[in-house]
């Protein structure tokens, strides 16, 4: 399996993988642009080290990824306990869907 | 279960477990990028013509550099003491099962209802049957119903030894004299194994520990069949 800087399992994290792929192209399109835009190199390759950190951060945290994951997560987890309910309670005076006895039980 | 060339935690089966695995993707990605820009800043020490020694004081990068470690510890910290004090939270377990650990096997009881206790040994390799995990199956298998909150007593008859089960995030010390209690809450069937992680003596690597989460039904008819 490919482990990035030996730790990192990007295969396998959600949002990992897309993360360090959208940080890397974020850091060739900003030091490769600071570069031709000022031609200092020193200079470009900080940019560029800096819109890694940035992009991956904001990719990971911000954009589309964890966020949602934990919203998702949360609805998953409402919806197994409202299957599990549903179940439990169906038919009895807790069932929200219940329609009144007519009398005859 | 454990599987080979593994180097990432196994999958979660309880929600403690599901958010101690979250919490570990989010440090671990903070601790990959400070890497990556310690090794960045190493490699510019290591290659620039300036060699300016007589600097005195620089109090915007130290600024900088004391306010935004404390902000990322605080950003590991908060989710760290939310998880924690989730796991302390008070539910209301619907079965009791204890565990006592000895050299070298686990005894459980479960007493709620009726007397049922059994001693759980690891199969020698010499005896497994083809497709049985080495040093990992045991005659007896814990059973315990899958979505209850089960409470585990833990303790030990002789040495020390730790009840452990990685796939739900347990591992508790068994202490000869003292009760410790963990709860348990799997939300899918299955076999999850463990293994004693607190050193006992030569066979400490020889007394694991399975857990066999089923249904509810399957669980009584169990019971009764082990009475």
């Amino acid at each position: 399996t490919f482990k990035l800087l030996g730790i990192l399992d990007v295969e396998n994290i959600p949002c990992a993988r897309d993360s360090v792929l959208y940080g890397s192209l974020g850091s060739v399109v900003a030091g490769l642009g600071h570069f031709l835009l000022t031609s200092r190199i020193r200079r470009s390759c900080d940019v560029g080290v800096g819109g890694f950190l940035l992009v991956t951060l904001g990719c990971w945290y911000v954009f589309h990824c964890r966020y949602n994951h934990a919203k998702l997560r949360i609805q998953e987890r409402m919806a197994r306990e409202g299957i599990k309910n549903k179940i439990l309670y169906e038919s009895t005076h807790l069932d929200p869907q219940r329609k009144p006895a007519d009398g005859s039980g | 279960m454990p599987y080979p060339f593994q180097l990432g935690f196994q999958d979660a089966t309880s929600p403690v477990m599901e958010e101690l695995l979250h919490f570990h993707d989010h440090t671990l990605m903070i601790v990959f990028l400070v890497s990556s820009l310690v090794l960045y800043i190493i490699s510019l020490m290591l290659t620039t013509k300036l060699t300016h020694t007589s600097t005195m004081d620089a109090q915007e990068v130290e600024t900088i550099w004391t306010i935004l470690p404390a902000i990322i510890l605080i950003l590991i910290a908060l989710p760290s003491l939310r998880i924690l004090y989730m796991m302390d939270e008070i539910n209301n377990p619907s079965l009791t099962v204890k565990t006592m650990g000895h050299q070298w096997y686990w005894s459980y009881e479960y007493t709620d209802y009726e007397d049922l206790n059994f001693d759980s040994y690891m199969i020698p390799t010499q005896e497994l049957k083809p497709g049985e995990l080495r040093l990992l199956e045991v005659d007896n298998r814990v059973v315990l119903p899958v979505e209850m909150t089960i409470r585990m007593l833990i303790s030990s008859e002789d040495v020390l030894h730790s009840w452990t089960v990685p796939s739900l995030g347990l591992k508790t010390d068994a202490i000869p004299g003292r009760l410790n209690q963990t709860t348990l809450m799997g939300v899918r069937p299955g076999l999850y194994y463990g293994q004693c992680s607190e050193i006992c003596g030569s066979n400490h690597s020889f007394m694991p520990i399975v857990l066999e989460l089923v249904p509810l039904t399957y669980f009584e008819k169990w019971s009764v069949t082990m009475l």
